[in-house]
């Protein structure tokens, strides 16, 4: 009774994957690499091998589904997240994805790294900004590990550890 | 002598219009700080921030009755604005949490989507009383109000659909499917045009035979208006806008805008379009002579303005 309880639950969750309440949260952040610019921007526009610098990332498999490209990220912890690429600008040198699956307590995540030149040749900005929504979509009490502060508390250990796996990945070459 | 009285009256004269001059202002919600900003659309100038619920997120102006309502999500309140003194004068409490508004023609009622019960409070502009409450479909989202039908159209989010009804008797008169996650919506005339925001296109409704037509556009749209000959469309993930020209409904240009654009509203008096920008903390002002920026006003904490914001 019981597992047929918890299926019917997560059938029910499920459907609400792509659904999210009404107020968004932001996570932007830069870090300063001493690197040239197109050195790093061909690493970040990497899709497929985030793991040679993302701390949290184990393994990267991608797959293409028609036009679109996936990545199934294995992190450390064991635990996958599925993101799907939505653009690769090469002149703003951008690029942006969502994650689609994982188990982080947030949901609608939608985020963009930008690659700036810096002042001199060897020195570049990278900019890792994050939209997301926190997990519970319903009207309050929020419950706990389900709210605002939570969900942005995940998103800025991504971004904050991100970029300075990032910066360490490209200066120690 | 003389001259110098002369001065003084013209002065006198100045000071008097400058004071009275038409407002001419844009009240942008700010999310991230519960704040409206009053923005003067001559000067630039951030005039006033007014502290209002938690939250804000969506607006509408009633230009003759001299007040805006703004829907607060996370404290479940509207604020009224008193648009002469810019302060707020009343608090509704709604136990709900509102998304769009939207007000009849006349200005006797305002209308509010209640995102999670799925229905529109009907709400009494003089006295502020809850008239009536309607059930629509899934997470009603916009809401825009149609003059030459007299309908009120809304965006069911999670349905997938756009559900119209008639003021009179708040009458369902048509239900259509559009994309998928439709969000923002506006009318006039024939027609009604929404964002779908997963689909990343927009749909037309043509009002005289029902029938509807998909466009692509950018990323994540959020909303949709009309000007003229054409239509805005904020792409809110590609931090541009697509123009849409109506004779044969294609997408004809992009414009910069500032970090996640979403909504839209025309600053009539100038010819120029203004977009929020959430993640820019700003509001963008384009020409709607040249399709160029003119500038980029810091507005507020993720400002949203969801609805129609200008007061012209």
């Amino acid at each position: 009774m019981k597992k047929y309880l918890f299926l019917m639950i997560t059938l029910l969750l499920s459907f609400q994957l792509f659904a999210h309440g009404p107020t968004p949260q932001k996570v932007q952040e830069s870090v300063v690499i001493n690197a040239p610019a197109d050195k790093v921007w061909t690493m970040v526009k990497d899709f497929c091998n985030i793991h040679n610098w993302h701390p949290a990332v184990e393994k990267t498999t991608c797959e293409k589904k028609g036009e679109d490209t996936f990545r199934t990220l294995v992190l450390k912890s064991g635990e996958t997240v599925y993101e799907k690429l939505r653009g690769v600008d090469d002149d703003l040198m951008k690029l942006k994805f969502e994650i689609v699956k994982s188990p982080n307590p947030f949901t609608d995540f939608n985020s963009y790294l930008i690659v700036t030149k810096g002042s001199t040749d060897n020195e570049s900005t990278v900019q890792w900004t994050a939209r997301f929504y926190r997990l519970y979509k319903l009207n309050p009490p929020i419950p706990e590990g389900q709210d605002d502060a939570t969900a942005k508390a995940a998103a800025q250990a991504i971004v904050d550890s991100g970029l300075k796996g990032l910066k360490k990945t490209l200066e120690a070459n | 002598m003389y001259k110098f009285f002369i001065a003084i009256v013209i002065f006198a004269l100045g000071a008097f219009l400058t004071m009275n001059s038409p407002a001419n202002k844009a009240f942008i919600t700010n999310q991230g700080e519960d704040t409206v900003s009053i923005i003067n659309l001559d000067t630039f100038q951030v005039e006033k921030r007014i502290k209002v619920g938690k939250k804000p997120l969506g607006i509408t102006i009633l230009k003759n009755k001299s007040i805006a309502l703004v829907g607060n999500v996370e404290s479940q309140d509207l604020s009224v604005i008193d648009l002469k003194k810019n302060v707020v004068i009343k608090t509704l409490a709604l136990k709900a949490t509102p998304l769009g508004l939207t007000h009849n023609k006349d200005e006797t009622e305002i209308y509010v989507t209640d995102w999670f019960n799925s229905q529109i409070f009907v709400i009494n502009s003089m006295n502020f009383e809850i008239i009536k409450k309607i059930p629509v479909g899934k997470t009603p989202s916009g809401i825009a109000f149609n003059e030459k039908y007299s309908f009120i159209v809304i965006s069911n989010r999670d349905s997938n659909s756009v559900e119209i009804y008639t003021e009179k008797e708040m009458r369902l008169e048509k239900k259509i499917m559009v994309g998928k996650h439709p969000y923002g919506i506006s009318s006039e005339g024939d027609y009604i045009y929404t964002a779908n925001v997963y689909d990343d296109s927009i749909t037309v409704i043509n009002l005289t035979n029902w029938q509807t037509k998909e466009i692509k556009v950018g990323d994540h749209p959020y909303n949709v208006i009309k000007i003229n000959d054409q239509l805005f469309v904020t792409n809110s993930l590609d931090d541009n806008i697509s123009i849409i020209d109506t004779k044969t409904f294609t997408e004809i240009l992009k414009i910069p805008t500032g970090e996640t654009p979403e909504n839209l509203w025309v600053d009539k008096k100038n010819n120029r379009l203004v977009i929020s920008n959430w993640g820019s903390d700003s509001i963008s002002i384009i020409n709607l002579h040249d399709m160029k920026n003119i500038k980029e006003v810091k507005s507020g904490l993720q400002s949203r303005a969801f609805g129609d914001f200008i007061l012209n």
